[in-house]
């Protein structure tokens, strides 16, 4: 794992001494290889994990957010090429280092073995996430959005560390192989739900749950494009992640402890889903999808089925891909307008048919098209769902029809219509931001061909 | 200050703190307490103004108090066991007298009333000494009778600090109260875990000391004491707001700086002897405290020119101060929590 970790620690200096006109370039190429460097990875045993060191280690589960982590690097090194433009060389060299800085400690999460590591790097990605809201976001309110992100992230965590710690006192060892051999389900006490409780909760604000997820909007839409699409597409998924671990210690306790969960899952699930049918902010519709999708992912995990984890897998690592190139074509319109605002960009297929084209792929995978994976995804979370409980079709139903809805309303509003009168303002698409939406779809239209990479342990 | 005076006042200051820790009969603790309380009184007033008298004024009455209080708490224990000695305090009276005069001279709920106003009241460099130097003494003599101390008691006491601490430090925009208010909450931490495994007392202050001294450090390098005249360094010393930056997060016991591993290892020790619900309650009390250094490094640092910030430009004069130190103090204050293995030496 170190020849990946290495080199990335290696971009800081990288970036620091690089010449004022190969920064970007530099900083994109090497990452861009570092990603390369992670693609044997992929070689896994089917029934076992890679245990490559005492500290890390790779599954079939870790992988594939591995390397959706070290792919969005360059690709948020190439999205914030515009908007940092102005700024002197010190700060852009800072605004490239913040993000390499959280890349190292993403890596080392999504590899980390012991779950306290797991848990320091954890909370470690708050702290180069805050410092790119706050710095270079773009109005007053990302301040709050701060501040928000912050402290939701670390009140649900923090009882977090005091159960790993106990749990460690107590099974004596929270190496991740481990403990799903060493916990044993014994009776109930009423102190095991709170200690389920303590658990669950930091993933649960994480990913978000619908009741705990007032900090997504704000995160997302004010943070810069790089932040917001780190934020969609890895940071919630270090939520995914961490449930998707922490459940082999938690039966018997979990059969029932998630009933509240689910219920806040299914209704938030349409809930949000609806909302972004109201939005006139682009991010903001944006961020209250990846809200509804990751509700998908949190029932999924609660039922633990092998369907659903499978599922589950899929559908993170199909929305990460998915919801970062969303991000990326409405920052593509900001840049434009400089205004989130829809309908202020509105009919740019007749200006811009090349990111028409982009918009609609992206649309298409976000509504869970056959045969892409977020399909894949959804219907396996669907169908298990069915198999728990044969009412909650009518939600889920629901759930894929109005994401239908506000996809195609998003979809329809900027690209279709009669084009605004300030149209001459906008500038025709640079190569690098088409290069940008290919080297999303890329991976999400080619991972049709071979999903067992992406479907987790379980396969 | 004169040379020879601040010569003799120091070394009085430091010889109290080295008697107090090398005593085995409380009269030598108390005289070294005393020593220590007496000597620092020139430096809280070297600047010669009504409010550093106050401050003075108000130190040396809680210090004497307590002192008192523990030659009262020494000689209840000499009535009942009928000798001096530091190690054996068993009589439960003179155990919470004497907790209650220690803790009263570190500044611990419900004793934390004078650590505002008096570090509020002095310059910089004497607030330093306050919040670092003068808990050496007090807390090498809870370190000795450690295991004879109420265990609730303390625990409430440090309970009540870290509310009190981070609660207290919500409304302030003075940078010595804010640090005051960090030092009520850190020596909560600090004593919640001494009946427990008391290495890690110890552990806590060889962290806070350090943290402390940085950060106190970085304020002097501008002679800033309020949020507003920080706000100012994005124009004269901008990689200093960056400092600053680190510094209060680690403060605040973010992972994976340096101030978390206190905050780790103290919740480890508690939950091994069954603690579950102190730890926990006493994490998110510490919210409170990283919400306001935040928001300390909001306007210093995040909200830097040019997208943003109130402040006029002050005229840039060079910089004469010395930073020698700073790097060093920086490193420790922040990246050594890999080291943490190093914890073993400790046992």
């Amino acid at each position: 794992m170190l020849k990946i970790i290495i080199p990335t620690i290696m971009l800081i200096p990288l970036t620091w001494l690089s010449k004022s006109n190969m920064v970007w370039i530099n900083s994109t190429i090497y990452s861009l290889v570092i990603s390369m460097v992670c693609l044997p990875l992929m070689n896994q045993f089917c029934d076992n994990s890679l245990n490559l060191s005492m500290l890390f280690f790779s599954d079939s589960l870790s992988t594939p957010l591995l390397m959706l982590t070290t792919w969005l690097l360059p690709l948020m090194i190439i999205a914030s090429q515009y908007h940092m433009n102005k700024e002197s060389l010190a700060r852009k060299k800072l605004y490239i280092t913040m993000m390499i800085l959280l890349q190292i400690f993403l890596i080392m999460t999504f590899s980390a073995t012991e779950l306290i590591m797991f848990y320091i790097l954890f909370e470690a990605t708050l702290v180069p996430t805050l410092i790119i809201i706050t710095r270079w976001g773009g109005q007053t309110e990302r301040l709050n959005a701060g501040i928000y992100f912050l402290f939701y992230t670390l009140a649900g965590s923090l009882p977090l560390l005091v159960a790993l710690v106990y749990t460690q006192t107590t099974l004596g060892s929270l190496n991740m192989l481990l403990i799903q051999y060493l916990a044993e389900p014994t009776v109930h006490i009423w102190g095991d739900s709170l200690l389920w409780l303590a658990f669950m909760l930091a993933f649960m604000v994480k990913m978000p749950l619908y009741g705990l997820h007032l900090w997504l909007p704000k995160a997302h839409v004010e943070a810069p494009i790089a932040g917001s699409m780190v934020l969609a597409a890895i940071l919630l998924k270090l939520g995914g992640y961490g449930m998707l671990r922490i459940t082999a210690m938690l039966n018997p306790t979990i059969n029932f402890m998630m009933y509240p969960f689910m219920m806040l899952s299914l209704w938030g699930m349409v809930m949000t889903s609806s909302i972004c049918l109201r939005q006139t902010d682009l991010k903001s519709l944006i961020a209250y999808s990846s809200v509804s999708h990751m509700a998908l992912v949190i029932m999924a995990i609660l039922i633990q089925t092998p369907w659903s984890f499978m599922g589950a897998t899929a559908l993170m690592v199909a929305h990460g891909l998915t919801s970062s190139l969303l991000f990326c074509l409405a920052n593509s319109n900001y840049e434009r307008t400089h205004s989130r605002t829809m309908i202020l960009a509105r009919g740019l297929q007749t200006i811009l048919p090349l990111m028409t084209a982009w918009w609609l792929l992206a649309s298409l995978t976000n509504l869970a098209l056959p045969p892409s994976i977020n399909l894949i995804g959804e219907l396996f979370v669907t169908v298990s769902m069915f198999s728990w409980s044969n009412f909650s079709i009518i939600l889920l139903g629901i759930n894929i029809v109005i994401t239908a809805l506000y996809t195609l309303y998003m979809l329809i509003t900027t690209q279709r219509g009669k084009y605004t009168y300030h149209i001459h303002n906008i500038k025709p698409s640079y190569t690098r931001e088409n290069t940008l939406m290919l080297l999303h779809l890329a991976p999400l239209l080619l991972l049709m061909i071979k999903p067992k990479i992406i479907l987790g342990t379980m396969y | 200050m004169n040379p020879l005076t601040l010569s003799l006042v120091l070394t009085t200051m430091i010889s109290g703190t080295l008697i107090v820790m090398t005593s085995s009969h409380w009269f030598m603790t108390w005289v070294g307490f005393e020593m220590n309380m007496l000597a620092i009184i020139p430096l809280l007033t070297k600047e010669h103004n009504p409010r550093s008298t106050e401050a003075a004024t108000k130190y040396f009455l809680t210090q004497a108090t307590a002192s008192m209080l523990l030659m009262m708490a020494a000689i209840t224990n000499l009535l009942y066991t009928g000798h001096w000695s530091i190690m054996k305090l068993i009589n439960p009276t003179a155990s919470t007298m004497m907790t209650m005069a220690l803790t009263m001279k570190l500044g611990l709920s419900p004793f934390h009333f004078w650590v505002p106003e008096v570090t509020q009241g002095i310059p910089l460099m004497s607030g330093l000494i306050l919040l670092t130097w003068q808990k050496l003494a007090p807390l090498s003599v809870l370190y000795m009778i450690m295991p004879l101390i109420n265990t609730n008691l303390l625990l409430t006491m440090s309970l009540m600090s870290i509310a009190i601490g981070g609660w207290g430090g919500l409304n302030q925009t003075q940078l010595r109260k804010i640090m005051a208010y960090s030092s009520i909450a850190h020596m909560g931490w600090m004593m919640a875990i001494l009946t427990y495994n008391p290495t890690m007392t110890l552990l806590n202050l060889y962290l806070y000391i350090p943290m402390t001294i940085t950060t106190f450090m970085l304020l002097m390098l501008s002679s800033a004491t309020t949020t507003t005249s920080l706000s100012h360094m994005w124009n004269k010393l901008p990689l200093i707001t960056m400092l600053i930056l680190i510094t209060m997060l680690s403060l605040g016991g973010l992972p994976p700086l340096t101030g978390f591993l206190p905050k780790w290892a103290i919740i480890q020790e508690m939950t091994k002897n069954n603690n579950i619900l102190l730890p926990t309650l006493m994490t998110l009390l510490a919210l409170l405290n990283l919400y306001f250094y935040t928001r300390i490094t909001y306007t210093t640092s995040l909200t830097m020119f040019p997208t943003m910030n109130n402040m006029k430009i002050k005229w840039q004069f060079k910089n004469l101060k010395q930073t020698m130190q700073l790097p060093l103090m920086i490193t420790i204050s922040t990246l050594i929590l890999p080291l943490a293995p190093i914890m073993m030496i400790l046992e």
